[in-house]
C-alpha cells in the first residue's frame, strides 16, 4: 500500500485523540514508505489547529471555509468533495465517532467505495483486511477486498495508541474555493455539554457497589477504602440514593445507570431485576451477601456468602498489601 | 401521524381549558413535584415555543395516572399534554439515557429492560403451556408481557395465574419469544412510532389466531390493548376480570382459608381508567379468611404509586417521599398484614416501599393471584 488518507477529527476547537490514533496506524501499515495524507475540513479561524496535524502526515490537505466551524453533514459532505478530487489513495480512514458515523456512509455512498465500519485493527501484507467485532465482541470478523480497490473504514475509538506518532515533514496544500447548495436541511444548533457532577460510574473499571446492607451511611468508607484500593469507584442500588447517602448519580439500574465495568463487587445488594438490569453486562460479578438466597448469586461469576463487615475489611487489607 | 403535525394545543383542544385546576387538585405527584398540570396546560397555549418545557425535569414526574382527565369538567386530558411533550423531547433526541436504553430495548429485543428475546417465555418452560401461534380460532390468549416474562418477582405473578385458569379448566395459549411488549410504557415516554410498531407486530399475530379473549398480567396492557390497539377484535380482560368471571360462572372456587387482613391497592389503569374497581375486590372476598380493610384514598382517589409513565425508567425530579412509601405507612397504620395490588408496577413500588421503610417484618405486599393461588392450597415461591 502506498497512500492511506485519514480525516482530521475536530470538536470544540480541539483535534480529537481519534485522529492521532488514526495517523499513527497509517504510519505503521505503511512501514515508513508510502504517504500518509491528512485531510482537513474547518473553519478559517481553525487553521492553527493544522499546526497539530502536519507534522504528523507527508501531506496535508486543508479545505478553509467560514462556516465550517462545527460539523454540520451536508455542508461537510460538499465541502469534502473540494478535496477528495485531490487525494488518490487506497485506504481512508475516519474515526468511528458521532461524526464519523454520520459522515462515512454518505462519503462512501457518494464515491462507491467499500466501507467497513467499527474497524478494531487493519493488516496490509499481501492484501487489505479489517477486523471487526460481531455478537457483542465474540467473534472477529477480516474483511477482504477484490483486488485494486480502494476502502474507506471507520476506526474504533482506542483501537491504536494515539502516542508516538512518527514525525515527518509535512508539506501544507490548502484549497479554497465555494461550496454550494442548499444545507438548511440539517444544521448545527448547539453544543451540549455533558452535565458535569460527581464521579462518572459508566467510566470506571472496577466497581464498588453498595446496598441496603451497608446498613448506614457512616458505613460508606468501608466501600471507598475497597475501591480506593482496587483503583475502582463506588456506586450503589436505589434505597442508598434513596437515603441520600450517596449522591443519585452513583444509583447503578433500571432508573440509574447501566454500567459494564471489568470488574463489580456487590456488598450487600440483594440484586433486584431491576438493579440487574444496569449491571450484568460486568464482565467479573463479585456479590458479598450473607443471605445465600439472594437472588445477586444466580448472577455472580463469584460469590461470598458471609457478613459484609467482616470480609470487605479483610479483602482492602489483601489488595493493599497485594499491591504493595 | 398526521394528527401529531397539528401544535400540541391545537391537537388537544387546550385552547377549552378553563383554568380551574382540579387537575391539579387532584394530581398525585403535584403534593412533592413542582410539576403543576394546570400551569403546563395554560402555559402551553401562550407560549411560542414549547422547548422551554424540555428543562424541566418535572415533566418526567407525572406518572400519566389520568387523574386530571377523570376530573376535568371539560373532559380534556392534560395528561395528553404531558405526553405530547414528551413526544417533542424524543423526537428532538432530548432525553435521558435511561429512557433511551428503554426505548432502544423495545424496538430491538421487544423489551425495555432490553432482555434477548428467546428468553421470553423461559418463566413457562416446566408448565407447558400451549403456544397460541397453534391454537384454534375463538380461544383464550394469555398476554404475558415484559415485566411478567424477564422479571422474576413478577414471573411469580404469571405462575399464580396460571394455577388459577388451570384449577378452573380454562385451555389458554401464550405467544411465548413471539409476543413483545404492549408498548403502553413506550407510547407514555413519548415513542408513538415505536407504540406503532409494537402494536403491529402483535397484531399480526392477533390477527392470526383470532383470540375470543385476551386476558393481560398488567392493567397497563388490558388498557392498551383494549383501547388503544386499532382494529381488535378481541374482548380485551385484565386477570381480575377474567377470574372474577370464572368464580361467577362456578367454575372457580377457593378451598383453602387465607386467614389474613388486608387492604387492596387500586392500579390506576384498571381503576381510575378503565373503571374496574368491583372485579379484584369481589375475587379478594371470595377467598375464605380474606377480610378486606379499605384504605381511606381508595377506588377514584387511590393513592398512585408512581410505577407508571415510564416511572420505572425516568426517576423525573426524585423530591420528596415517595407515594409508595405513603401508601405503606397508611396500610400499616390500618393494622393490616399485606397489601393486596393487581398490577406489576404497583408491586414493586409498593414492595420497594416496604423494604425502604424498613417494614419486612410487620407487612407485605402481594399480587391478586398469588392470593388466589393460595386460596387453592398453592403457596407461590418468591426469591
Ligand atoms: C420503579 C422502580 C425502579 C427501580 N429502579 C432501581 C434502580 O435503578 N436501581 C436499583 O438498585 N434498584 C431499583 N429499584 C429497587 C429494587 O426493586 C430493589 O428494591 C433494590 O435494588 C434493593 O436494593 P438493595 O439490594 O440495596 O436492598 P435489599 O433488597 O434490601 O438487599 C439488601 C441485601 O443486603 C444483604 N445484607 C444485609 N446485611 C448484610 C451484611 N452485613 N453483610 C452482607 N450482606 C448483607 C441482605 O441479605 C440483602 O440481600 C427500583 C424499584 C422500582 C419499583
Amino acid at each position: 500500500m502506498e497512500k492511506i488518507a485519514v480525516l482530521v477529527e475536530h470538536r470544540q476547537n480541539e483535534v480529537r485523540d481519534i485522529t492521532f490514533e488514526m495517523l499513527g496506524k497509517a504510519h505503521q501499515l505503511l512501514e515508513g514508505g508510502g504517504e500518509v495524507i491528512a485531510l482537513f475540513l474547518g473553519d478559517v479561524s481553525q487553521k492553527g489547529l493544522l499546526d497539530q496535524i502536519t507534522p504528523h502526515a507527508h501531506r496535508t490537505v486543508a479545505y478553509l471555509d467560514s462556516n465550517l466551524k462545527d460539523f454540520e453533514p451536508l455542508r461537510y459532505q460538499a465541502a469534502f468533495t473540494n478535496i477528495f478530487e485531490n487525494v488518490d489513495c487506497q485506504l481512508i480512514l475516519m474515526g468511528q465517532t458521532a461524526f464519523g458515523m454520520d459522515f462515512a456512509p454518505a462519503i462512501a455512498a457518494k464515491w462507491k467505495i467499500p466501507f467497513t465500519t467499527d474497524v478494531v485493527d487493519i493488516e496490509a501484507s499481501e492484501e487489505l483486511h479489517a477486523i471487526r467485532q460481531m455478537y457483542s465482541g465474540k467473534v472477529n470478523a477480516k474483511v477482504s477486498l477484490k483486488p485494486g480497490e480502494k476502502m474507506l473504514c471507520t476506526v474504533r475509538a482506542g483501537a491504536f495508541p494515539a502516542e508516538d506518532i512518527p514525525t515527518v515533514s509535512g508539506e501544507l496544500q490548502e484549497i479554497t474555493g465555494a461550496i454550494e447548495g442548499d444545507f438548511s436541511a440539517r444544521t448545527f444548533v448547539e453544543y451540549l455539554e455533558a452535565a458535569v457532577g460527581d464521579v462518572d460510574i459508566t467510566q470506571a473499571d472496577i466497581i464498588v457497589s453498595v446496598g441496603r446492607g451497608i446498613k448506614d451511611a457512616d458505613n460508606i468508607p468501608i466501600a471507598q477504602e475497597l475501591a480506593d484500593a482496587l483503583g475502582g469507584v463506588v456506586a450503589c442500588s436505589r434505597p442508598v440514593a434513596d437515603k441520600k447517602w450517596l449522591p443519585k448519580e452513583r444509583q447503578v439500574g433500571t432508573s440509574g445507570k447501566t454500567v459494564k465495568p471489568k470488574v463489580y463487587i456487590a456488598l450487600g445488594i440483594s440484586g433486584a431485576f431491576q438493579h440487574q438490569a444496569g449491571m450484568k453486562g460486568a464482565n467479573t460479578i463479585i456479590a458479598v451477601n450473607k443471605d445465600p438466597k439472594a437472588p445477586i448469586f444466580s448472577i455472580a461469576h463469584y460469590g461470598i456468602v458471609d457478613d459484609l463487615f467482616k470480609v470487605v475489611p479483610a479483602l482492602t487489607e489483601k489488595v493493599k498489601e497485594l499491591r504493595g | 401521524m398526521e394528527e401529531l403535525q397539528q401544535p400540541l394545543p391545537e391537537r388537544l383542544d387546550l385552547f377549552t381549558c378553563i383554568q380551574c385546576g382540579k387537575c391539579t387538585g387532584g394530581c398525585p405527584v403535584s403534593i412533592k413535584s413542582p410539576l403543576n398540570i394546570r400551569r403546563v396546560i395554560r402555559e402551553s397555549t401562550v407560549r411560542e415555543d414549547l422547548h422551554i418545557f424540555f428543562d424541566r425535569l418535572e415533566i418526567w414526574d407525572c406518572t400519566t395516572c389520568s387523574t386530571c382527565a377523570i376530573r376535568c369538567p371539560r373532559g380534556l386530558r392534560p395528561v395528553d399534554a404531558i405526553i405530547g411533550l414528551r413526544e417533542m423531547m424524543v423526537e428532538e433526541g432530548r432525553i435521558e439515557k435511561t429512557i433511551i436504553d428503554a426505548l432502544d430495548g423495545a424496538y430491538k429485543y421487544g423489551n425495555p429492560w432490553g432482555r434477548a428475546k428467546n428468553k421470553r417465555a423461559e418463566w413457562a418452560q416446566d408448565l407447558e403451556i400451549p403456544n397460541a401461534l397453534e391454537m384454534d380460532p375463538g380461544q383464550v390468549l394469555y398476554f404475558v408481557c415484559c415485566a411478567a416474562s424477564y422479571d422474576p418477582r413478577v414471573q411469580v405473578v404469571a405462575k399464580s395465574l396460571v394455577t388459577v385458569l388451570r384449577a378452573a379448566e380454562v385451555s389458554f395459549g401464550i405467544l411465548g419469544n413471539k409476543e413483545v411488549c404492549c408498548g403502553s410504557e413506550i407510547r407514555r415516554m413519548g415513542e408513538v412510532g415505536l407504540f406503532e410498531m409494537l402494536m403491529e407486530e402483535n397484531m399480526k399475530n392477533f390477527t392470526k389466531i383470532e383470540p375470543k379473549t385476551i386476558v393481560t398480567t398488567s392493567p397497563h396492557c388490558m388498557n392498551a390493548l383494549k383501547n388503544e390497539y386499532e382494529g381488535l377484535d378481541s374482548e380485551v380482560l385484565h386477570y381480575s376480570q377474567f377470574v372474577w368471571r370464572l368464580i361467577e360462572e362456578g367454575k372457580l372456587s377457593f378451598n383453602t382459608e387465607v386467614p389474613m387482613k388486608v387492604t387492596y391497592h387500586d392500579p390506576c389503569y384498571l381503576g381510575k381508567q378503565n373503571g374496574v374497581f368491583d372485579e379484584p375486590r369481589d375475587v379478594l372476598k371470595s377467598i375464605p379468611g380474606i377480610e378486606l380493610i379499605e384504605f381511606g384514598r381508595c377506588r377514584e382517589n387511590s393513592l398512585c404509586c408512581e410505577g407508571g409513565g415510564g416511572r420505572m425508567w425516568m426517576e423525573g425530579t426524585g423530591i420528596g417521599k415517595r407515594l409508595s412509601e405513603v401508601r405503606v405507612e397508611d396500610a400499616l397504620e390500618m393494622g393490616v398484614e399485606a397489601i393486596i395490588t393487581a398490577c406489576p408496577f404497583c408491586l414493586l413500588t409498593l414492595e420497594d416501599a416496604v423494604k425502604t421503610t424498613g417494614n419486612e417484618e410487620k407487612i407485605k405486599v402481594i399480587d391478586l393471584m398469588e392470593l388466589a393461588s393460595m386460596g387453592l392450597g398453592v403457596t407461590p415461591e418468591v426469591e
